[in-house]
Protein backbone atom coordinates (compact mmCIF):
# COMPACT_ATOMS: atom_id res chain seq x y z
CA UNK A 1 0.00 0.00 0.00
CA UNK A 2 1.40 3.15 -1.13
CA UNK A 3 1.92 6.12 1.48
CA UNK A 4 -0.06 9.11 0.16
CA UNK A 5 1.09 12.09 1.95
CA UNK A 6 2.64 13.30 -0.97
CA UNK A 7 -0.29 12.56 -3.08
CA UNK A 8 -1.15 14.17 -6.66
CA UNK A 9 -4.78 13.53 -5.90
CA UNK A 10 -6.49 15.88 -3.87
CA UNK A 11 -10.24 16.86 -2.79
CA UNK A 12 -9.59 20.59 -3.51
CA UNK A 13 -8.84 19.55 -7.42
CA UNK A 14 -11.99 17.42 -8.03
CA UNK A 15 -14.13 19.39 -9.55
CA UNK A 16 -17.90 17.84 -10.57
CA UNK A 17 -20.43 18.41 -12.73
CA UNK A 18 -18.12 21.08 -14.53
CA UNK A 19 -19.33 23.34 -17.84
CA UNK A 20 -16.94 24.74 -20.30
CA UNK A 21 -17.78 26.55 -23.45
CA UNK A 22 -15.29 25.41 -25.57
CA UNK A 23 -11.71 23.67 -25.38
CA UNK A 24 -9.94 26.91 -24.40
CA UNK A 25 -12.17 28.19 -22.30
CA UNK A 26 -11.90 24.60 -20.44
CA UNK A 27 -8.38 24.64 -20.06
CA UNK A 28 -7.84 28.14 -18.82
CA UNK A 29 -10.08 28.02 -16.14
CA UNK A 30 -9.60 24.69 -14.96
CA UNK A 31 -5.62 25.88 -15.23
CA UNK A 32 -6.78 29.12 -13.06
CA UNK A 33 -8.03 26.93 -10.30
CA UNK A 34 -4.17 25.42 -10.22
CA UNK A 35 -2.85 28.72 -10.13
CA UNK A 36 -5.21 30.21 -7.33
CA UNK A 37 -4.24 27.18 -5.39
CA UNK A 38 -0.15 27.30 -5.88
CA UNK A 39 0.05 23.98 -8.00
CA UNK A 40 1.26 25.60 -10.71
CA UNK A 41 2.78 29.05 -12.15
CA UNK A 42 0.36 31.73 -14.03
CA UNK A 43 2.60 30.72 -17.24
CA UNK A 44 1.17 27.17 -16.66
CA UNK A 45 -1.81 28.15 -18.57
CA UNK A 46 -0.58 29.71 -21.94
CA UNK A 47 2.04 26.58 -21.53
CA UNK A 48 -1.20 24.11 -21.78
CA UNK A 49 -2.89 25.41 -24.39
CA UNK A 50 0.32 25.84 -26.42
CA UNK A 51 1.44 21.81 -25.87
CA UNK A 52 -2.90 21.13 -26.64
CA UNK A 53 -2.40 23.14 -29.97
CA UNK A 54 0.67 21.26 -31.05
CA UNK A 55 0.19 17.95 -29.10
CA UNK A 56 -3.26 17.32 -28.22
CA UNK A 57 -4.39 14.85 -25.57
CA UNK A 58 -7.33 13.58 -26.29
CA UNK A 59 -7.47 10.04 -25.79
CA UNK A 60 -9.94 7.41 -27.09
CA UNK A 61 -10.86 5.43 -23.85
CA UNK A 62 -13.44 2.75 -23.91
CA UNK A 63 -16.50 3.84 -22.07
CA UNK A 64 -15.89 7.41 -21.49
CA UNK A 65 -13.11 9.48 -22.98
CA UNK A 66 -11.20 11.54 -21.72
CA UNK A 67 -8.19 13.99 -21.69
CA UNK A 68 -4.41 14.29 -20.29
CA UNK A 69 -3.41 18.60 -20.76
CA UNK A 70 0.01 19.30 -19.76
CA UNK A 71 2.75 21.22 -20.22
CA UNK A 72 6.77 20.92 -19.19
CA UNK A 73 7.72 20.89 -15.70
CA UNK A 74 9.39 24.35 -15.17
CA UNK A 75 5.79 25.65 -15.07
CA UNK A 76 5.13 23.70 -12.26
CA UNK A 77 5.48 24.16 -8.12
CA UNK A 78 3.89 21.29 -6.70
CA UNK A 79 2.68 18.05 -8.78
CA UNK A 80 -0.82 17.70 -8.93
CA UNK A 81 -3.95 16.61 -10.87
CA UNK A 82 -6.64 18.58 -11.27
CA UNK A 83 -9.81 15.84 -12.35
CA UNK A 84 -12.76 17.66 -13.74
CA UNK A 85 -16.01 15.94 -14.47
CA UNK A 86 -17.33 17.49 -17.22
CA UNK A 87 -21.70 18.11 -17.51
CA UNK A 88 -21.21 18.06 -21.23
CA UNK A 89 -18.00 16.56 -23.27
CA UNK A 90 -15.88 19.16 -24.58
CA UNK A 91 -14.05 18.18 -28.28
CA UNK A 92 -10.58 17.06 -27.89
CA UNK A 93 -8.06 16.20 -31.06
CA UNK A 94 -6.59 12.81 -30.37
CA UNK A 95 -3.44 12.27 -29.10
CA UNK A 96 -0.77 11.07 -31.81
CA UNK A 97 -3.89 11.50 -34.51
CA UNK A 98 -4.82 15.17 -34.71
CA UNK A 99 -6.97 15.16 -36.89
CA UNK A 100 -9.37 12.92 -34.86
CA UNK A 101 -11.91 14.46 -32.32
CA UNK A 102 -12.44 12.71 -28.69
CA UNK A 103 -15.34 13.68 -27.08
CA UNK A 104 -13.71 13.91 -23.39
CA UNK A 105 -16.26 13.50 -20.34
CA UNK A 106 -13.27 13.66 -18.02
CA UNK A 107 -10.59 15.82 -18.23
CA UNK A 108 -6.77 14.84 -15.73
CA UNK A 109 -4.84 18.04 -16.04
CA UNK A 110 -1.69 17.13 -15.29
CA UNK A 111 1.22 19.27 -13.36
CA UNK A 112 3.90 17.13 -12.52
CA UNK A 113 7.65 17.18 -12.01
CA UNK A 114 10.31 15.62 -13.18
CA UNK A 115 10.53 12.95 -9.75
CA UNK A 116 10.46 9.40 -9.66
CA UNK A 117 7.54 8.89 -7.04
CA UNK A 118 5.10 10.89 -8.91
CA UNK A 119 5.85 8.28 -11.95
CA UNK A 120 4.57 5.54 -9.86
CA UNK A 121 1.40 7.62 -9.11
CA UNK A 122 0.91 9.04 -12.36
CA UNK A 123 1.29 5.43 -13.76
CA UNK A 124 -1.04 4.03 -11.47
CA UNK A 125 -3.59 6.71 -12.44
CA UNK A 126 -3.02 5.94 -16.37
CA UNK A 127 -3.67 2.55 -15.42
CA UNK A 128 -7.62 3.39 -15.17
CA UNK A 129 -7.72 5.11 -18.55
CA UNK A 130 -7.56 0.56 -19.52
CA UNK A 131 -9.89 -0.25 -17.32
CA UNK A 132 -13.64 0.81 -18.68
CA UNK A 133 -15.39 -0.44 -15.92
CA UNK A 134 -13.49 2.10 -13.33
CA UNK A 135 -13.69 4.63 -15.73
CA UNK A 136 -17.46 4.43 -16.09
CA UNK A 137 -17.26 4.01 -12.33
CA UNK A 138 -15.84 7.40 -12.14
CA UNK A 139 -18.28 9.37 -14.86
CA UNK A 140 -21.27 8.26 -12.61
CA UNK A 141 -19.82 9.69 -9.05
CA UNK A 142 -21.06 12.87 -7.69
CA UNK A 143 -18.61 11.90 -4.40
CA UNK A 144 -15.09 13.60 -4.58
CA UNK A 145 -13.81 11.13 -2.27
CA UNK A 146 -14.99 8.10 -4.28
CA UNK A 147 -13.30 9.71 -7.44
CA UNK A 148 -9.90 9.76 -5.46
CA UNK A 149 -10.07 6.25 -4.20
CA UNK A 150 -11.33 4.76 -7.87
CA UNK A 151 -8.00 6.92 -8.84
CA UNK A 152 -5.79 5.44 -6.27
CA UNK A 153 -5.40 2.07 -6.51
CA UNK B 1 20.45 -5.56 -23.48
CA UNK B 2 17.98 -3.88 -26.24
CA UNK B 3 17.02 -0.74 -26.47
CA UNK B 4 13.76 0.87 -27.09
CA UNK B 5 12.64 4.16 -27.54
CA UNK B 6 9.27 6.39 -26.48
CA UNK B 7 8.78 9.86 -27.06
CA UNK B 8 6.25 12.56 -26.44
CA UNK B 9 5.71 16.29 -26.61
CA UNK B 10 6.90 17.03 -23.35
CA UNK B 11 8.91 14.60 -22.46
CA UNK B 12 8.03 14.54 -18.88
CA UNK B 13 4.22 12.64 -18.17
CA UNK B 14 3.67 10.89 -21.00
CA UNK B 15 6.20 8.82 -22.62
CA UNK B 16 7.71 8.23 -18.99
CA UNK B 17 4.65 6.87 -18.01
CA UNK B 18 4.33 4.56 -21.04
CA UNK B 19 7.81 4.21 -20.83
CA UNK B 20 7.26 2.56 -17.40
CA UNK B 21 4.20 0.76 -18.47
CA UNK B 22 6.35 -0.81 -21.52
CA UNK B 23 9.10 -1.58 -19.24
CA UNK B 24 6.97 -3.91 -16.82
CA UNK B 25 5.15 -5.56 -20.07
CA UNK B 26 7.87 -6.78 -21.62
CA UNK B 27 9.43 -7.94 -17.61
CA UNK B 28 6.29 -10.12 -17.53
CA UNK B 29 6.60 -11.13 -21.23
CA UNK B 30 10.74 -12.15 -20.15
CA UNK B 31 11.86 -9.94 -22.84
CA UNK B 32 15.23 -8.71 -22.41
CA UNK B 33 15.18 -4.82 -22.93
CA UNK B 34 14.64 -1.86 -21.60
CA UNK B 35 12.25 1.23 -22.65
CA UNK B 36 13.97 5.13 -21.90
CA UNK B 37 11.45 7.97 -22.55
CA UNK B 38 13.87 10.60 -24.80
CA UNK B 39 13.11 13.92 -26.56
CA UNK B 40 10.85 13.92 -29.19
CA UNK B 41 13.65 16.65 -30.75
CA UNK B 42 16.50 13.82 -30.50
CA UNK B 43 14.32 10.21 -31.67
CA UNK B 44 16.69 10.57 -34.73
CA UNK B 45 19.74 10.51 -32.78
CA UNK B 46 18.32 7.23 -31.21
CA UNK B 47 18.07 5.22 -34.36
CA UNK B 48 21.15 3.61 -34.66
CA UNK B 49 21.18 2.05 -31.25
CA UNK B 50 17.20 1.08 -30.69
CA UNK B 51 15.32 -1.88 -31.91
CA UNK B 52 11.77 -0.18 -31.48
CA UNK B 53 10.77 3.62 -31.72
CA UNK B 54 6.81 3.82 -29.49
CA UNK B 55 5.75 6.82 -30.50
CA UNK B 56 3.22 8.98 -28.57
CA UNK B 57 2.67 11.85 -31.55
CA UNK B 58 1.52 11.82 -34.47
CA UNK B 59 4.83 10.45 -36.96
CA UNK B 60 4.86 11.91 -40.31
CA UNK B 61 7.94 10.22 -41.86
CA UNK B 62 9.08 6.88 -42.00
CA UNK B 63 11.61 4.85 -39.20
CA UNK B 64 14.84 2.75 -40.17
CA UNK B 65 13.18 0.42 -36.76
CA UNK B 66 9.66 -0.59 -35.96
CA UNK B 67 7.00 2.09 -34.95
CA UNK B 68 4.94 0.58 -32.22
CA UNK B 69 1.42 2.94 -31.30
CA UNK B 70 2.51 3.87 -27.97
CA UNK B 71 -1.26 5.49 -27.34
CA UNK B 72 -2.55 2.14 -27.10
CA UNK B 73 -0.45 1.54 -23.77
CA UNK B 74 -2.58 4.51 -22.61
CA UNK B 75 -5.91 3.53 -23.41
CA UNK B 76 -5.52 0.17 -23.61
CA UNK B 77 -7.26 0.10 -26.75
CA UNK B 78 -5.19 -2.26 -29.01
CA UNK B 79 -2.58 -2.88 -26.35
CA UNK B 80 -2.10 -6.83 -26.68
CA UNK B 81 -1.60 -6.20 -30.67
CA UNK B 82 1.08 -3.69 -30.20
CA UNK B 83 3.03 -5.16 -27.50
CA UNK B 84 3.24 -8.56 -29.70
CA UNK B 85 4.86 -6.28 -32.27
CA UNK B 86 6.99 -4.81 -29.73
CA UNK B 87 8.26 -8.29 -29.15
CA UNK B 88 8.71 -9.75 -32.26
CA UNK B 89 11.07 -6.37 -33.32
CA UNK B 90 12.81 -6.81 -29.48
CA UNK B 91 13.90 -10.57 -30.69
Amino acid sequence: MKEMNDSILHEELVLLDFEASSKEDLLVRLGEVLVAKGYVKPSYIEGVLERERNYPTGLKTEGVQVAIPHTDAIHVNKPAVLVAKLKTPVVFNEMGNDSNEVEAKIIFMIAMKKAHEQLDMLGSLMEVFSNTEKLMRLDNSNDRSEVIKLLSN
Amino acid sequence: MKRVIVACGSGVATSQTVASKVNRLLKENKVKAQVEAVDLKSVDRYMDSSVAYVAITKTTKTYPIPVINGIAFLTGVGQEKELKKLIEACK
